[in-house]
């Protein structure tokens, strides 16, 4: 499947109530490695599990009075519009938003 | 000519296998061009048991002019303040970097350990380790806050785990030669010509941190290495990308994040689990931040340069 089709394809599970793990964010160094971890041992290439545990949406959450998406995150490769942590490595919108955010 | 006597406390020669792997200038150009005389040093010094305590004690007692004391590792106090864990010449070593140190025109410290207490201090310091004149941030360590050599300067601290070996000589070359005045030290006693500028001036992966392009697994050529690898290249004082390492590398130039191994918190989190190559985030905001830049201008400066970041800069443009 191709970047773009996968893209749609994410789009859809997220409008047709794909519940994510949108809460708690991850707020400490601990947080982020217990996630990811999360994401190495349970999700493997599974998208659905990916979505779910790195907690997608798609929207901009807002957390502790700080916007979170995808376009300012540190994972975000502007052209491709493409998530760059290993853990995920898929394609995103930019106003899309995960609980790894990290700028 | 200079004599110079060079001592370890508690350390791995770390230190000593650097200095000896000086070029510019060489450990021998030390000798040959810049008179400087070696007294002793443990991978150097022919002298063994007793003819190395008659040196020591005749550096002391003023018999033999002693112009420079190096020492490199920790003074060790362990068990409850005697010393007595790290014996050297029948008696402990810290005794012999005080009475060397009264007696010496100038006191360096080499490395990490010998200037701020380095890894041997971490927590919970079995060793009682210090620094010669600091532990960690704190000034004091072994010789007191106030102490200073016959020349009338502290310690002169050449941090790193290790020091770069041309650091070590050519600072040992100034005083040498009688230029040990030019030197002005930092607050934490490092020589400014060095350690003023950071560790990321320099860097070959600077573009990438302006347009903020992280990279996110070791071996990536792309992208800067604070942003999730945890280098502290920005908030370290260091020349390591003006000095290079064997004369053409770098940490950061093969991939490596900074470890901040020229400042004295070194090594940072104490090493705990998950904190080692990994940027410590709060809610995804990095705890420290690049020496002199602050969480607003932070995120607004990420904000405005990654949405103008090139194509280019999201690709390895070091493959041919």
């Amino acid at each position: 499947m191709d970047l773009d089709a996968l893209r749609r394809k994410i789009a859809e599970r997220l409008a047709t109530g794909l519940q994510t793990e949108v809460w708690p964010r991850a707020g400490t160094g601990e947080e982020v490695n217990a996630i990811v971890t999360r994401l190495r041992v349970e999700a493997g290439d599974d998208l659905d599990r990916k979505l779910v545990i790195a907690g997608f949406t798609d929207h901009t959450v807002v957390a502790e009075d700080m916007p979170q998406p995808c376009e300012t995150c540190m994972y975000y490769k502007v052209h491709a519009r493409f998530c760059d942590l290993p853990e995920l490595m898929l394609p995103v919108e930019p106003h899309w938003s995960c609980r790894l955010w990290r700028i | 000519m200079a004599n110079l006597l060079w001592l370890q406390g508690g350390a791995c020669s770390g230190n000593t296998m650097s200095f000896l792997n000086a070029e510019e200038p060489s450990a021998c150009d030390l000798v040959t061009d810049f008179g400087i005389n070696i007294l002793w040093q443990p991978s150097l010094g022919l002298e063994l048991g007793d003819n190395v305590k008659t040196i020591l004690q005749k550096c002391i007692s003023g018999e033999i002019k002693l112009d420079i004391f190096v020492f490199e590792g920790t003074v060790v106090n362990a068990p409850n303040g005697t010393g007595e864990w790290n014996r050297f010449c029948g008696r402990p070593m810290k005794d012999w970097v005080k009475e060397l140190s009264d007696a010496a025109d100038f006191v360096v410290a080499i490395g990490d350990c010998a200037t701020y207490g380095g890894i041997p201090a971490m927590a919970p310091n079995p060793s009682e380790s210090v620094g010669l004149q600091f532990l960690k941030r704190a000034k004091g360590g072994s010789l007191g806050a106030g102490f200073k050599s016959r020349s009338g300067l502290p310690v002169i601290n050449i941090p790193g785990c290790p020091a770069h070996p041309d650091w070590v000589t050519q600072i040992l070359v100034a005083i040498a030669t009688g230029r040990a005045g030019d030197l002005t030290l930092d607050e934490f006693h490092r020589p400014k010509t060095f350690f003023s500028s950071f560790t990321q001036t320099g860097c070959t992966r600077n573009m990438h941190f302006a347009y903020k392009v992280s990279t996110t697994a070791f071996g990536q050529r792309k992208g800067c290495l604070f942003y999730d690898l945890g280098c502290r290249g920005p908030m370290t004082h260091s020349p390591c990308n003006r000095i290079l390492w064997n004369r053409h590398s770098s940490k950061t130039r093969a991939g490596m994040p900074c470890l901040g191994c020229t400042e004295p918190e070194f090594p940072f989190f104490d090493l705990n689990p998950g904190t080692v190559f990994k940027t410590q985030t709060v809610m995804g905001v990095p705890k420290d931040m690049p020496t002199g830049v602050d969480k607003v201008g932070y995120i607004k400066l990420t904000a405005a340069a990654k949405g103008m970041s090139p194509k280019w800069a999201e690709e390895d443009i070091f493959v041919v």
